[in-house]
């Protein structure tokens, strides 16, 4: 169970860019340590809905969280933007395993890091089924991206 | 590796009851991930506020995160409330790991289980200092 190590941008193949907000800061001036995952399972839905063509109200496989971590190197603070890079570090036939880096601003090392696993279900079952083929499809493209 | 999976209450000897709301609950009818991360800061804040009676104002040193992992094994829903719950684990010079689970109303098995780790760090120079002695007699009370 080893953490990513606090990595540098061109790990991560897919980038979105949030801007922090106001209430994201803590009494310590800073983000607090939950909201990294609210980035997390942002930029996870934002990659399946604009790359994997999911739709989250419709779609008959939804993917359901099950496991998720961060190590947090260095604050991250409101106004800042947050840069999330998206990797790909493991792909099962009905599971995949992300790995999140969080950047502050144009900086190259990432403040933060960490993974999110999604087992992909039927919407009515809740059983595992393999991932659909489109995002599956997402997937290998960054993964890819990552390996050039 | 699953040990976790047979956690129960009893483990744990601090527990704290935590209600959900309306709007933990997100589009798929059950907690949000997020929440549940929330959930585990919550157990902690409250144990370091209540058994450790850490003064933010006060106090020359504080806590801050520096790794937090949820595993998610049931669905939770608004509106029932959940009870979260605490031992300490392994401490180092200047960390403690805190193993969390978190428990439906209606179920001996953790819907969600997890750690915290928290590093004492010099309020002044914002640099890691070991765990004062009155801090760490509490948590050896409750390692498990």
């Amino acid at each position: 169970m080893s953490a990513p190590k606090a990595e540098e941008r061109p790990a991560y193949g897919y980038f979105l860019e949030l801007q922090s907000r106001w209430m994201d800061n803590d009494l310590y001036g800073h983000v607090n340590n939950v909201t990294y995952y609210s980035y997390f399972d942002t930029v996870v839905n934002y990659f399946l809905i604009e790359k994997g063509g999911l739709d989250i109200h419709n779609a008959p496989v939804i993917g359901v969280v099950v496991e998720s971590q961060c190590n947090y190197s260095q604050p991250v603070a409101y106004p800042d933007m947050i840069h999330c890079g998206l990797r790909i570090g493991k792909l099962g036939n009905s599971s995949v395993r992300y790995e999140v880096g969080i950047f502050r601003n144009d900086e190259q090392k990432a403040s933060a890091a960490g993974h999110f696993v999604h087992v992909f279900v039927d919407r009515e079952t809740n059983k595992p089924v393999p991932i659909p083929d489109q995002i599956k499809d997402a997937f290998l493209s960054i993964m890819k991206a990552d390996a050039a | 590796m699953t040990e976790y999976l047979d956690w129960r209450k009893e483990d744990f000897p601090f527990h704290t009851r935590v209600e959900t709301r309306w709007g933990d609950n997100d589009m798929l009818g059950h907690l949000n991930n997020v929440v549940y991360n929330r959930l585990i800061e919550t157990v902690v804040v409250r144990f370091t506020m209540g058994p450790l009676d850490i003064d933010w104002q006060r106090d020359p040193c504080y806590p801050i995160v520096i790794e937090s992992l949820c595993r998610f094994h049931q669905q939770l829903s608004f509106p029932e409330t959940v009870t979260a719950c605490l031992r300490a684990g392994r401490t180092g010079g200047s960390s403690v790991t805190y193993e969390i689970a978190i428990f439906g109303e209606d179920n001996e098995r953790p819907a969600s289980t997890g750690h915290f780790v928290h590093v004492f760090v010099n309020k002044e120079t914002q640099s890691s200092m070991p765990i004062p002695e009155a801090y760490r007699k509490v948590i050896e009370a409750y390692q498990r």
